[in-house]
């Protein structure tokens, strides 16, 4: 029998380039420490922990995770390591959600650390992902993977570089409010215009930087949830999708799920909304806290999650739909854009979003959250997963 | 826990599966177990995955590996802990409510990877690499440690050695070699004092796959009958350090077992008809079956465990297997007669850091 879950911890450390005066299991403490401590919880009062991490040759270490169990407290208790890609995080939380909602377990600690920036050069780890003897020759990366679907999005829609800029201008200006974010700023559109090419249409301020740092969230069953925390942030939806690997099956007119627009992302949300009750994301959703490493990631993702119609986006966000306190609040914390420690970016992405449903975001609070949803995407844009924290627990999962 | 088994299956196991690509492993596996549910792929609502990316040789290889594992637009998820931690977030996410009719998969092609080299790279970089561990010395140093704790000489230790390997050979799901004998696993080369070569089960090809229901859909499908019911799961993980006290104590091992019985609802006296443990070499047999003394255990290991196959990462999806076909009554040559309640361990990481019990019921008619 499912059981209402809720999260009632929430601990990041600050994201950067660099932790060199931590070792990746202290990062990884730091936020253990913090989550428990929001909590008003001790180790021992966690019955159970999930770790969050995505490939670990970014880091040199493979099993960091069994390096890291002393330090997050999980000695003599159950313990697994989620890792879906860019999607880790969303699962890791989904995968904590079972514990609890299961009945199995009252307490779970999610946590995890990345640090992309202990290799040269996270693209060619991320060569590494593709197909051996087809794919990796190709010089595919995250970088020039996402570029292509990019291009067929601008080709069917008619969006251009400058309005995904608009996108950039926005996410760093969200981001001087975050005191977490990695890179935060104002900028114009002519200073992401003006940086360098990568991969066409890609602009070095269309990518998100290389981050490190850590991330932890504490689940609790909904009576311990009501005991531990005046306002606790329910899961009341999740969805998640799992795609095929191959771009081109996504690229033909019988694709089940079109490659530009990120169409499998939809059949998550949908999954996800179904559970939650909610019919008109626009006017439901209050705020959407989005896995969008890439600044072209946010139409289809925004698209898909029924906030607007297809090729729609980009002309709502010239129009300051996807603004602070607009039609709906996305990234307010700067999003993806801003920060990617990828093991942790989905967990991030969840607790950006249930601190905006606990009232406790600060300067990025938007007003009047009731509902606030969070994503995360990995492997080929293949692996998505959608999460609703909202401030009652409504829905189907909860009855 | 209440959660049905309907149907099961097994890449048919090998030193070195020569003739199939990963996916391809998959793929077989996969569809043989909703054959064997008799079910399609388009009822599943959730696939859970147990992979490796250091041992599959990719980075994030599920990318490759979900859609032939049945999870093409499906909620697919993924541990990379073991095959039985596979299986323990699958049995949560049916118990969950949320999902009814669930598929876990793992498998294990390390004859085309180096292991040790793998093995190597788990250790931490400041202490544990530099002087050279890996699988075999952590092996080692536990075979040492456990043999203090627990007075294993090492007659004894090659006797439960050939008699696990006699039992192997009788396992039509094993590779059903010729044992060895007491003296040549003596005379074996030393690999890492006290373990030599005769103690190690050798490492295999293979894969496994699960089809679980939930109560709900097995009422509303009354035509599939559960082969058998996974009753409860623990699982727990010790500490990183390689100490005395961590390595021969046996704590999460103890502790997990303790937890999964409880959860069954069984008393300190109620018999447990079948044990498959999960022992990468005899001094863990022997460690593990000191630590079983006290429980009212009927059989170890009848299938003859890692000497029957060893698939690395999901050697514990094979002695969960065994356990299954016991309760079902179905495990032929290796039966237990009468087995009703049946236990499956699996371990990993650095000598064996983590434990996992799954306890499987019959099902009565």
């Amino acid at each position: 029998m499912s059981q209402g879950v809720a999260v009632v911890g929430i601990g990041q450390t600050g994201f950067r380039a660099r932790f060199d005066e931590l070792t990746y299991p202290e990062l990884a403490q730091q936020a253990a420490m913090r989550a428990l401590q929001d909590a008003r919880l001790s180790p021992d009062d966690v019955d159970a922990v999930v770790f969050s991490m995505a490939p670990t040759q970014f880091m040199g270490v493979n099993d960091c995770d069994k390096w890291s169990v002393d330090f997050v407290w999980a000695r003599n208790k159950p313990f697994m390591r989620v890792h879906t890609g860019g999607a880790t995080g969303g699962s890791a939380l989904h995968a904590a959600w079972a514990h609890v909602a299961s009945g199995q377990y009252r307490r779970v600690l999610v946590v995890g650390a990345d640090r992309l920036t202990e290799t040269p050069d996270a693209q060619f780890i991320l060569n590494l992902i593709w197909d051996p003897f087809y794919e990796q020759d190709f010089a595919l990366n995250t970088v020039t993977m996402t570029a292509l679907s990019t291009q067929r999005y601008m080709a069917r829609y008619g969006v251009t570089e400058e309005q995904y800029a608009r996108v950039v201008v926005r996410a760093r200006r969200n981001a001087l409010n975050n005191p977490n974010a990695h890179l935060k700023g104002e900028i114009t559109v002519d200073d992401v215009m003006r940086s360098r090419r990568v991969s066409w249409p890609y602009k070095l301020y269309d990518i998100c930087p290389r981050s490190a740092g850590a991330a932890a969230l504490v689940l609790a069953d909904e009576a311990s949830a009501r005991e531990l925390c005046p306002r606790p942030a329910f899961v009341t939806g999740l969805g998640a999708i799992s795609n095929t690997v191959f771009q081109g099956d996504r690229a033909v007119p019988s694709s089940d799920a079109e490659f530009a627009d990120h169409a499998e992302l939809a059949i998550a949300a949908r999954e996800c909304y179904q559970q939650a009750g909610i019919t008109k994301p626009a006017g439901e959703i209050q705020v959407a806290e989005l896995y969008d490493p890439f600044s072209s990631f946010q139409f289809p993702h925004l698209e898909s999650l029924g906030f607007c119609e297809r090729g729609t986006a980009a002309r709502l966000s010239d129009e300051g739909a996807f603004d602070m306190n607009g039609l709906v609040s996305v990234g307010p914390s700067g999003g993806t854009l801003c920060t990617n420690p990828i093991g942790v970016t989905g967990l991030v992405r969840v607790a950006d979003a249930a601190l905006q449903v606990m009232g406790r975001a600060g300067d990025m609070q938007v007003r009047g959250v009731r509902n606030a949803l969070a994503t995360a995407a990995g492997g080929s844009a293949q692996f998505h997963t959608c999460t609703l924290l909202s401030d009652e627990p409504r829905g189907r999962v909860h009855s | 826990m209440d959660i049905g088994v309907i149907g099961w299956a097994m890449h048919p196991p090998a030193d070195a599966i020569r003739n199939a690509r990963l996916e391809e492993i998959a793929f077989r596996t996969a569809r043989a177990a909703l054959d064997d549910a008799d079910i399609e792929r388009r009822q599943l609502d959730s696939v859970t995955l147990g992979a490796c990316d250091e041992l599959d040789g990719r980075s994030i290889s599920s990318m490759l590996l979900a859609a032939p594992s049945g999870a093409y637009l499906k909620d697919e998820i993924r541990v990379t802990d073991s095959g039985m931690t596979a299986l323990a977030l699958s049995a949560m996410r049916v118990a969950s409510g949320r999902f009814d009719l669930a598929l876990v998969i793992s498998w294990n092609q390390t004859s085309v990877v180096p292991v040790e080299d793998v093995m190597r790279m788990r250790a931490e970089p400041f202490f544990l690499r530099p002087v050279g561990m890996n699988a075999t010395i952590a092996d080692g140093l536990f075979a040492g440690a456990v043999g203090r704790e627990h007075g294993l000489d090492e007659a004894a230790v090659a006797d439960l050695t050939v008699e696990r390997q006699r039992r192997a050979q009788a396992n039509p799901r094993g590779l059903r070699r010729a044992p060895a004998t007491r003296e040549q696993v003596l005379a074996s080369a030393v690999r890492a004092w006290p373990l030599r070569a005769g103690h190690q089960a050798p490492i295999t090809d293979g894969a496994f796959a699960f089809v679980l229901a939930s109560p709900r859909w097995l009422k509303a499908n009354p035509a599939h009958r559960p082969i058998a019911r996974l009753r409860a799961m623990s699982w727990s993980i010790d500490s990183y350090r390689l100490d005395a006290h961590r390595l021969g104590a046996l704590d999460v091992f103890a502790h997990s077992l303790s937890d999964v019985l409880a959860r069954s609802g069984r008393g300190a006296s109620d018999p447990i008809d079948v044990i498959e443990l999960e022992a990468q070499t005899g001094y863990h047999d022997a460690a593990f079956t000191r630590k079983l003394a006290e429980r009212p255990v009927r059989a170890i290991s009848p299938s003859g465990g890692t000497w029957a196959q060893n698939p690395l990462f999901c050697t514990g999806l094979a002695n969960a297997a065994e356990a299954v076909l016991q309760v079902a009554g179905r495990a032929g040559p290796t039966q237990v007669p009468g087995a009703r309640f049946a236990l499956a361990h699996g371990c990993h990481g650095f000598a064996q850091q983590a434990h996992v019990f799954a306890a499987f019921e019959r099902v009565e008619s």
